[in-house]
């Protein structure tokens, strides 16, 4: 018994050592954006055997989902300073303080250091969820009195036909965001189901799109009372599904109905009330497939790396540039495509000549391989200038590259030797030498 | 009126053109020269305010030679004119020679500003 475990320690120890490396290896880097390790925090565990549709997707296409109550003591984001996940799902609508060492605090530092967060409320929501939505640029709508359940998305034009519910909360909305890279190549034909509450965006905030919004005809109110005053929220402004990508390219899903991730709604079928079409399963599952993929960086993340310039004609990298040369700016962008990286072939990625304002605005031709270059004459204005690229898209990272470059006026000897426009002066002056020569000669030598 | 003061002026001209032929012939030559210099000069100004004052330094240096060498002629036709009382110990060679060296350190200068 004693003999043989001495002798199957050391494998074993070296065993671990490396499955601890590979884990560490498979986790998020800049080389591989899509996220992998994820902490789903629920309120109640029964949430993972309701939901098991939504999270057996996430699971077949590679990440690992923790499943954690969202008071659990031992709840911890970060240990010694690294992030213990990449992504974080917050289905515990109800949660009025969370376990452990998170708070509202913890989650936004985790989503200021470049992590993903899905966060979905229904009814129940907490002031906690509610907080953490506003933060991000999204207000849910506010609860009616502290003794009132929180008002519900009614439609009374497009909600879906159903036997059991009479009270139109359930909703099928079908106005999209026009984005294949948020929602993927092919259109979702059915409408996506949907019962909690609606959110408005904030209009200041440029970062906060709406994915799935309600018809015109939606209103946020409690559907057990009578409305005594218009209520608040109503139409397009409800937005049912938005997302948020920050300036640090982290993604956030906010959503105010947890029951759109259900199994119910993922399997049932759908009719909007006023249309004919009855479609056998409802858009949820390829919507929400879809979208998971744009917020959990699988699909629409770019990067640019290889940002070189030098004067046309030779290759190495000068380290400042005279007025009236003619450079070449080249840079790669290639996209992730979950698995590998890809070439991103646009025509409409532009570099700018920057000192205050651009001098030179240039779109950059593509090679078809990811490679954009251009080559442009340098203006007539000397100054530290700044190769600026600034690309935004709906939906794509931003890329923001700046490289700094100093640009030199002529030197003395630069100048051209004999300068035309100057030719009368020199002819004047040689004509005057001249003039004084035979001067000389005739004042000299005459009678 | 018109017809005495334009009588007048006839009659100045006049006066003016027979004093100027009594004039020894090489204060004419001088004369004339002077007159190129400033022509060379003034065609000068034209052609700059037409293009624009660019390599100004050529630009002054061209004036400076027409002006420079007009300046120095009037010199000496001033030390060389018989009628000046306060030159009359000055020796005409002298002050050719100085009319030389003069010139020669102008153009000396104008060659370095021309650029």
């Amino acid at each position: 018994m004693a003999k043989p475990f001495p002798t199957l320690a050391i494998p074993l120890f070296l065993l671990s050592v490396v499955s601890l490396l590979s884990l560490r290896c498979g986790a998020f880097s800049a080389d591989r954006p899509t996220d992998r390790r994820l902490l789903v925090l629920v309120d109640d565990l029964a949430i993972r055997s309701s939901h098991s549709l939504y999270f057996s997707t996430l699971q077949s296409r590679g990440y690992d989902l923790d499943f954690k109550l969202a008071d659990d003591p031992s709840l911890a984001l970060s240990r010694y300073g690294q992030y213990l996940y990449d992504g974080l799902l917050l289905f515990s609508p109800s949660v009025q303080r969370f376990g452990g060492s998170l708070d509202l605090a913890g989650i936004l530092d985790f989503v200021d250091a470049g992590h993903d967060l899905i966060l979905a409320a229904d009814s129940s929501a907490s002031d906690l969820i509610r907080e953490i939505a506003t933060e991000c640029g999204v207000d849910f709508d506010e609860a009616i009195s502290f003794q009132d359940p929180a008002a519900l998305v009614i439609d009374h034009t497009s909600y879906a036909v159903s036997e059991t519910e009479g009270d139109h909360t359930l909703i099928a909305s079908d106005i999209f965001i026009e984005s294949t890279t948020i929602l993927g190549d092919e259109k979702i034909e059915a409408p996506v189901l949907f019962r909690g509450i609606g959110h408005s965006l904030n209009a200041a905030n440029s970062l906060v799109l709406k994915v799935l919004s309600a018809s015109p005809a939606a209103y946020s109110a409690n559907p057990a009372t009578k409305l005594s005053s218009p209520p608040s929220l109503t139409g397009s402004a409800i937005s049912l599904v938005s997302i948020v990508q920050a300036r640090n390219n982290a993604r956030v899903l906010i959503t105010g109905s947890l029951d759109m991730f259900s199994n119910r709604f993922l399997k049932s079928g759908v009719q909007k009330a006023g249309s004919s079409i009855k479609n056998e399963k409802s858009g949820n599952q390829q919507f929400l497939t879809e979208i998971s993929k744009w917020v959990f960086h699988e699909r629409g993340h770019l990067k640019a790396i290889n940002v070189r310039h030098h004067k046309v004609g030779e290759t190495n990298e000068p380290s400042i540039y005279r007025i009236n040369d003619d450079l070449e700016y080249s840079v790669e962008i290639y996209e992730w495509s979950g698995s590998s990286w890809k070439p991103y072939v646009v025509d409409d990625v532009q570099v700018q000549f920057y000192m205050m304002s651009p001098y030179v605005l240039k779109t950059l031709s593509t090679d078809k391989k990811g490679l954009y270059s251009t080559s442009f004459k340098v203006p007539d204005v000397y100054g530290v200038f700044q190769f600026k690229v600034e690309y935004e898209r709906l939906g794509y990272t931003s890329l923001s590259l700046s490289k700094q470059i100093p640009v030199r006026p002529f030197r003395h000897n630069e100048y051209e030797r004999f300068i035309t426009t100057a030719f009368p002066y020199y002819g004047a002056s040689f004509s005057t030498m001249a003039a004084f020569f035979i001067f000389t000669v005739v004042y000299l030598y005459n009678k | 009126m018109a017809k005495s003061s334009s009588s007048d002026a006839q009659a100045l001209i006049r006066s003016l053109r027979s004093a100027y032929a009594a004039t020894p012939t090489n204060l004419k030559i001088i004369d004339l020269y002077v007159v190129y210099a400033i022509t060379t000069a003034v065609i000068q100004i034209v052609y700059m305010g037409i293009v624009g004052s660019f390599p100004f330094n050529s630009f002054l240096s061209g004036i400076l030679s027409c002006v420079g060498t007009a300046v120095l002629a009037v010199c000496l036709r001033i030390q060389v004119n018989k009628e000046n009382k306060e030159f009359k110990d000055l020796s005409p060679e002298r002050a050719f020679a100085d009319f030389v060296l003069c010139n020669l350190v102008l153009h000396l200068v104008i060659m370095n500003f021309l650029g």
